[in-house]
Parts: structure tokens; sequence; C-alpha cells
């Protein structure tokens, strides 16, 4: 059964090409389709029952449901006999140190968060190959959005299923992995956040899954396309982005522009500011969006609020660590027009600055 | 396919652990063994509900197991922490892709093992533990179960509210027909397999219409003349219309008819012979499990056999059948290998059994094979005339009769002996086998019958080749002429011999009956000696 991998830029419509292909197969074939948020999972869910609504064997799951219901649930017994899952504990965490059930099961029997995934990983030798050979039997195939969102035993699961004879699609941009389903775990953090890429490429050579590009945005306008690019350095060997947004309105592209000018660039273009988060940018006064909750968003316009690595990789082309990048990324990204960046001293940056214009009728 | 039931603590069954034919399984017993309770369990677990209704609304005390509940008192008055009675009925699929569903480890397999499944469970609600807590210091025979909770779900731990569709069963009771309320739920849901999901929309809204139709016609006066009565409140017009509410639905209108008769109108037997002839049916929503009790109830013996007929060629192998029965010609018939036996000991089955045996006894649906499976102890002779003198020299000897101590004498009428001796060899039954030696050394005789013997089970007894060649003769060495001669009461003209073997029957009850004293033949009072232990 084929394994392939998607890497797509933002705005490449992700989504949509899990719709069109879920639209494409026979009506008979059982397809889980796997999401991070639960914001993408309502709105692949809509977008099926607009497009595949005739498709009844097309399932959406989040990723912790998912593991909940196949993994979890059915084959506890396995490592604690007796036992079954009775919830699920979102925010709670084991004691550093605990071992066996406690490790895993809260007191009243639910699943840690934290722990789901190396639960879920671990069930999988337990059974003796029960629990992919009950995966094998419900589903023909498994789509999987936002693959960059994964983390921690959620990779050891994926290799588990590549080794399955179920059909696997992922999907993700790399470059936006700002979300991770473990913050905590130390487990394969070697892959964590954009390095995800490399993890790719070692199955790839392996044979287990076909990598393919997506370099297509249909969102941001070229000039931002570009500096999209640059923001990961060459070493990532990232393809460059291609734009098919052929909008032009007169003000588009990357912009800087000083402190003073930030209101009334506000009044004249109504962007979306983006800040990293509640602690950043307190000096200005704007309704502002953090990075995180932007995340597979569109505005027209945004306006950022720069962190320190994002002044220093402007003035001066300093590279960024991988999430600082990811996040970055994902903001510039939001945009279809025009990117403006909240900056007084540019450094050796090359990017125009915006001025409001002279109004003639006051001044001379 | 079921591969394994498990039973705990229902009713009967204390713990029973059941391992069904593929296809076909004739359940067998004494009465109170737990046959019906055995269907029951089954419907239970695979569907939720028994005799229509919801478990959890028919839960009552006494669905747990008598032993159970005492042994619970007894501990408890003892002191002795103890867990509460509980039910557990597991039922144990196939491990095919199909089921994967159903998959998981929450079964009772040790070790852990997972495979599709679903499990009934009647346990203490954790809502009500106080309540329990505070019974249980002076238990009573009779559970609380207000505060039991009947939890019915998959292997893999997924709690179940509607039968999943894999499990589809049929469940068909041929021992009571109930009263006139009309198509029963069992029925109905047989009847509703049968239609595909199209068919059943399109008779739904043609229901609808028509209903809709007589509204606007023949009511139309009426409705005129009642709609100037103001009889609502606020002096609304009311009006008469059929009712399209879902309590009113098609299904609950419509009712199989036999030759235009009302299918509750027809005869009993011909009513479950269209319900098993409906669930067996081949077409796509077919029932995977069927449960029959005793089908061959209100049917002729001609009936029966057109039944029995039926259902063999209607058999195929993704249905899985299991029928209850007390007949001999179902078991015959059907194949004595689906036989599955619920004794007092472990269950009984006799799935190896050489094709050539199955096949005799499918030819001879006379013969009382459930005579064999049912008895504990087994005496087989040759012939009435045999059986009826066996029975006097048992009497004779031990002032009872062999049914008395749990012996079954049992004629072959020409039966091969071998035949029957295997049957009861695999049945694990002890046997006493009596036969004439026709003039044959019974060292000869006893040779192709070995494989089915053993020393102290299973034995034949023949009488020596020089005290004649038959019973009668064997009579009249061991009697004596003149002794014999008036038991049974003959002219002395009649040469004793030729007149015992003209009238074998007439000869055996005039002994049987006589109030002379009878001396045995050495081979008959060694067998009675033997099977009476």
């Amino acid at each position: 059964m084929a394994k392939r991998v998607t890497l797509a830029v933002a705005g490449s419509r992700k989504t949509q090409g899990i719709v069109e292909h879920c639209a494409g197969l026979p009506t008979a074939r059982r397809v889980l389709a796997l999401t991070y948020t639960q914001k993408n999972q309502q709105e692949l869910q809509d977008r099926l029952a607009r497009h595949a609504g005739d498709h009844l064997n097309i399932e959406v799951l989040g990723w912790f449901t998912f593991l909940l219901r196949h993994f979890a649930k059915p084959f506890l017994p396995f490592m604690f006999p007796g036992e079954k899952v009775r919830g699920f504990n979102f925010e709670g965490m084991p004691y550093r140190m605990s071992k066996g059930k406690a490790r895993f099961l809260d007191k009243g029997g639910a699943v840690y968060r934290s722990e789901l995934g190396r639960l879920a990983f671990e069930l999988i030798t337990a059974s003796k190959g029960a629990l992919i050979r009950r995966l094998e039997g419900i589903y023909d195939e498994i789509l999987i959005d936002e693959v960059q969102d994964l983390s921690a035993y959620d990779w050891e699961i994926l290799d588990a299923l590549l080794s399955s004879n179920i059909a696997i699609w992922m999907v993700g941009d790399i470059r936006q992995a700002v979300l991770a389903t473990n913050g905590r775990s130390s487990k394969n953090k070697k892959y964590a956040y954009a390095d995800a890429i490399n993890w790719f490429r070692t199955r790839e050579k392996k044979g287990l899954v076909a990598i393919s590009e997506s370099t297509v945005t249909w969102r941001c306008h070229p000039q931002i396309a570009a500096f999209s690019d640059l923001i990961f350095d060459a070493s990532w060997g990232f393809p460059g982005t291609v734009s098919k947004n052929e909008t032009v309105t007169g003000h588009d592209g990357v912009f800087l522009i000083r402190g003073e000018h930030v209101a009334a660039y506000v009044s004249a273009y109504s962007p979306q500011s983006l800040r990293h988060s509640a602690a950043s940018a307190k000096q200005l006064d704007l309704a502002f969006m953090n990075f995180k909750v932007a995340k597979g968003a569109t505005f027209a316009r945004v306006l950022i609020a720069p962190t320190s690595p994002i002044t220093d990789f402007i003035r001066s082309g300093a590279s960024m660590e991988p999430l600082a990048a990811s996040s970055f990324y994902v903001s510039v990204t939001r945009a279809e027009q025009s990117v403006a960046i909240v900056l007084d001293d540019p450094g050796d940056s090359k990017l125009p600055y915006w001025t409001p214009p002279v109004s003639t009728g006051h001044r001379r | 396919m079921i591969k394994k039931i498990r039973i705990r603590g229902y009713r009967i069954h204390r713990d029973l652990t059941i391992y069904p034919n593929p296809k076909l399984n004739l359940i067998v017993g004494g009465n109170e063994s737990g046959k019906s309770t055995l269907i029951e369990a089954i419907v239970l677990a695979l569907t939720g509900r028994i005799n229509g209704r919801s478990a959890a609304e028919e839960l009552n005390p006494y669905w747990f197991n008598a032993a159970d509940v005492a042994d619970f008192i007894v501990k408890r008055a003892a002191s002795e922490l103890t867990r509460l009675p509980e039910i557990d009925i597991e039922i144990f699929l196939d491990n095919v892709p199909e089921l994967q569903e159903l998959c998981g480890a929450h079964n009772s397999n040790l070790p852990t093992e997972a495979c599709p499944g679903v499990r009934i469970r009647c346990l203490p609600n954790p809502d009500y533990l106080a309540e329990l807590q505070a019974w249980a210091t002076a238990p009573t025979p009779l559970l609380p179960v207000e505060y039991y909770c009947v939890e019915w779900s998959t292997f893999a731990d997924v709690r179940l509210t509607m039968r999943p569709r894999a499990l589809t069963t049929a469940v068909i009771d041929a021992r009571t027909v109930r009263s006139s309320g009309g198509v029963d739920y069992h029925l109905r849901q047989i009847l509703g397999s049968q239609l595909e999901p199209q068919e059943r929309a399109s008779i739904s809204l043609q229901y609808r219409q028509a209903k809709a139709a007589l509204s606007e016609s023949a009511f139309k006066t009426v409705n005129q003349r009642i709609g100037q009565l103001h009889a609502a409140l606020h002096a609304q017009p009311i009006a008469l219309a059929m009712d399209q509410t879902a309590r009113t639905s098609w299904e609950e209108s419509v009712a199989p008819h036999v030759a235009g008769v009302p299918f509750t109108m027809s005869g009993q037997g011909q009513q479950s012979a269209i319900k098993i002839a409906l669930a067996m049916n081949r077409h796509a929503g077919h029932a995977k499990y069927v449960t029959i009790e005793e089908p061959e109830n209100h049917l002729s013996h001609t009936s029966l056999a057109t039944l029995l007929d039926r259902m063999g060629a209607l058999a195929s192998d993704d249905q899985q059948l299991f029928i209850t029965t007390h007949s001999s010609s179902v078991l015959n018939r059907l194949g004595i290998e689906a036989l599955q036996f619920l004794g007092p000991a472990a269950p009984v089955k006799l799935d190896e059994l050489s094709t050539g045996i199955v096949g005799y006894f499918k030819k001879l649906p006379g013969f009382d094979t459930l005579r064999l499976v049912l008895a504990d102890k087994i005496v087989l002779v040759e012939g009435p005339s045999d059986e009826i003198i066996f029975e006097r020299v048992f009497v004779d000897l031990f002032g009872k009769r062999p049914m008395a101590c749990g012996i079954d004498v049992v004629s072959m009428r020409g039966l091969s002996l071998a035949r029957g001796l295997e049957l009861c060899h695999r049945l694990g039954k002890k046997v006493a086998a009596t036969r004439d030696n026709d003039g044959i050394d019974p060292t000869e005789l006893r040779r192709p019958l070995a494989p089915w013997l053993a020393a102290g089970q299973r034995e034949v007894f023949i009488g020596e080749v020089a005290h004649g060649h038959t019973l009668e003769p064997q009579m009249i060495h061991h009697c004596g002429e003149a002794q014999l001669r008036t038991i049974l009461g003959i002219a002395d003209t009649a040469n004793l011999e030729t007149w015992m073997t003209r009238q074998k029957t007439e000869a055996a009850l005039r002994i049987a009956s006589s109030s002379e004293a009878v001396t045995a033949p050495a081979y008959m009072l060694q067998a009675a000696k033997f099977i009476h232990g």
C-alpha cells in the first residue's frame, strides 16, 4: 500500500487537497482523516460534507481521539490487566518519577495527555500485532493533515503505521511546526519542530515513504513568498515557493514601519496585528492575535510586532532557532498582499520603509 | 463466526464455556440442563436484548446464579470479604478483518489476548456503592438489582447501545407462540432484514401518502360536519385525519400472509417454519446468527421432515445456527456431528466423528440417538425381546428397574452395534452391549468392536456358542426346558425352541411377567452386574 508525504508551503491549499482526494475515492473505501487542531477538524468535516458528502466511510478524528479510541482503550489490558481507560486528562501530568500505571493513568483512570503517545506506542508492541491488525481491518487508508504538529512518540507511531498495509498519506508544512503534541517529553527532541524534515528524509532513504513537495502558494503575494523563503536558511534544503497570487492592490509585499507610523498604517490598511504572546509588544495598543493562534488563518494584510530573534534576523540575516523561525514563518505567511514589521532601526535590511503619504494640504 | 462462548453467573450457568461449530450447533441436554439459558445468553450478548426488551429493563434477581449468591451469603456471614455476584457473558468472534472494530483485549482470556468480541455484564453500579455495602451487611438471596447496572460493550471497551451490524441475529422460538399481539419483536426484526433500504423508504413513503389521501377523501364530509363543533379551546375547528406519527409506521400494520391468511392466524407449526425459512433465506442483510428453539414443536413427523430438509438446503457457510432440540429426528437429520451436549459435567461435542457414522445416522432419523446422548449408562441390546428379558434379569438382581438406576436399555433393532458403540465411545458413556453369537466364537465377534471398547467402561457380553446361537436357546439352556414351559404356559406338543423363535416378543413378555423364578443366561447376568457397577 502506498505511503507518501506531501510537504507543502503555507497557502498551498493542503486541506482542499485532502478533500478533493477523498471526493475522488471509491465510496466504499474506508478512510480515516486525522488532524491535530479542533478548528482544523471542524473545517475538514464541513468541507468533506460539502464536497464528498456521499462518502459515508470517511471518518474525521483528532489525533488524541485516534490514540484513545484505537490504541489505549481496546488494548490497555496488555499492559495493565483488568484496567480500563476511564477518561482523558488534558491538563494534568504524572509525577516525574511515576512508574507503571501511575505513569499513564490518573487516580480516576483517565489517561494523561502528555503520556498518551507513549502509552499508545508501547501498546503496539504489547498487543503482539493485534493493534495494527485491527487498524488494518477497519481502515483502507489513513490521511494525516498537519503532520508537522506531531511530536515525541507520535513519530514512532507513524513508523508503525508506515509498516502496516494501510495506505498512508501525510500532508504538512514542516516550516509551520509551532504546535507540538507533547511539550515536555524529551523523546525524539531531535525531530522536534522543523527538524521533522529529517525524520521524513531518513524514512525516504529506507524506501518507507515517498516525499513530494508542493511549492505553489495561492495565498501569498510573490514578494511575501520570496521573503518567507529566506526565514529558513539554505542548509534546511527547503525548495523555493512559487506564488500564484496575481492580485495587485498598490501596497503589496513586505515593509518595515517605524513605531510612530503604526497608527497611520493601521488606519490606512487595517492589517491584522500579530505578536508572539501577551507578554510581547506591550508598547503597542492594537488588537493583537498571537502567532500560534493565527495558524491556519488567512488575512489580506498583517502587521507584525517582532521578537528579538526576528529583529536580529531582519537587521543582520542572523539565522533563527527552528521554533522561532517556524512561528515567524507562520505569521508572515498569513498575509495575502502585505506584511508590515514594526522596526525603528533597520540595520542592514534592504526592506523598504512605509511612511504615511505627505499630506500637502497641511504642510508646506 | 462465534468461536467461543463463556457464561459466568447467569442463571443455571455458573461458569460455562462452549466452543461452537462453525455452521451448525444442535444443543441437547436433559430438562433443566440450561439449553434455553444458553440461547438466551447468546442473544443477550449479541443484541443487548431479551424478548425484545433491553437487558437493563429486564434485569431481575433470578438472573443471578443461585449458587453464586448462596456462596456470597455464606462468605459474608463468615465475615469474609468477597465480591458481589456478577453476570458476565462473553462472545468471542473469529479474528477476521471485517470484525476488527470489535477487537480488543477486554475479555477474560488469560494471558491477555486480543480478539473481536462482545460482552454483556451485570455489575454493581458504582453510584450505589454505599447502598450495596449496607445491603451486604445482611444479604438475602434476592440481590438488589436496582443497585446494579448492565454494561454491554465490545472487547475494544466501546459501550454498545445498538446491535453492531456485523452481529445480525434472528431469534426463533417454536416452543410458545405469543398471544394475538400480532407480529412480535423478533419477527419484525426478521422481516425488516428482508428489505433493502430503498424498498423500506419507498414503502414508508407510499404508506404515508395513502393515509393522507384517506384523510382528504373519506374523511372530508365528516370533517365538514365536526368542523362546526368548536370543541377545542379557543374555538379552533377540529378534524379527523390518519395518524402520521412514528408510532403508527407501516411496520406496525404489516404481517406476512400464508395463502391469504394472516400469519398469526395460521397454525403454530406453519408459523415457526416460515420464521425459520425467512431467517435462513440468503439475502443481503441476512442474519449471521440464528437461534432456533425446539423446531420440532407443533410439527407432525412429515412436516418436520420437510422443514429439516429445507433447513439443510438453506444452511450456508456464513451463517451460524444454534438449535435446541429434544428430537432425535432433528439430531439425526441435521447431523450428529453438530451435537453440543450440555451434561452435568463439561459440555461434550462430537465434531470429530468420522463422516461414515454421521451419514449412517442421517439415514436413520428414527433411531433414538438422543437416548444414547442423555443417559448416564447404557445397555445396547439387539432387539425388543433382549430388551424385555434384560429388564427382568436386572430387576431380579437389584430389585429396581434399570431406568431407576440411570441406565437406559436401548434396542439396536438391527442397527450396527459398532456404530452405536462408536457414538457411545465419543460421548464417553459407560456401556454394556449384548449380542447373539449366531454360532460364531465370541472372541471373533469382539475383534471388530475393539476400537470402541475399554475395560470397565465399555464391554461386550456374548453367550457361549455351546449354550445356544441366539437368546431363545440360551434361555432354554439356563432355565431348563421344564421350567421354561411352565413360565410360558405352552402345550407339551409344541417344540419349545421353534415356538420361542417364532414369537420372540410374546415369549419375552411372558417371561418378564411370570411370577416363576427365571434363571438368566450368564452373559446377561454379567452385563447387568457390569453396568450397575
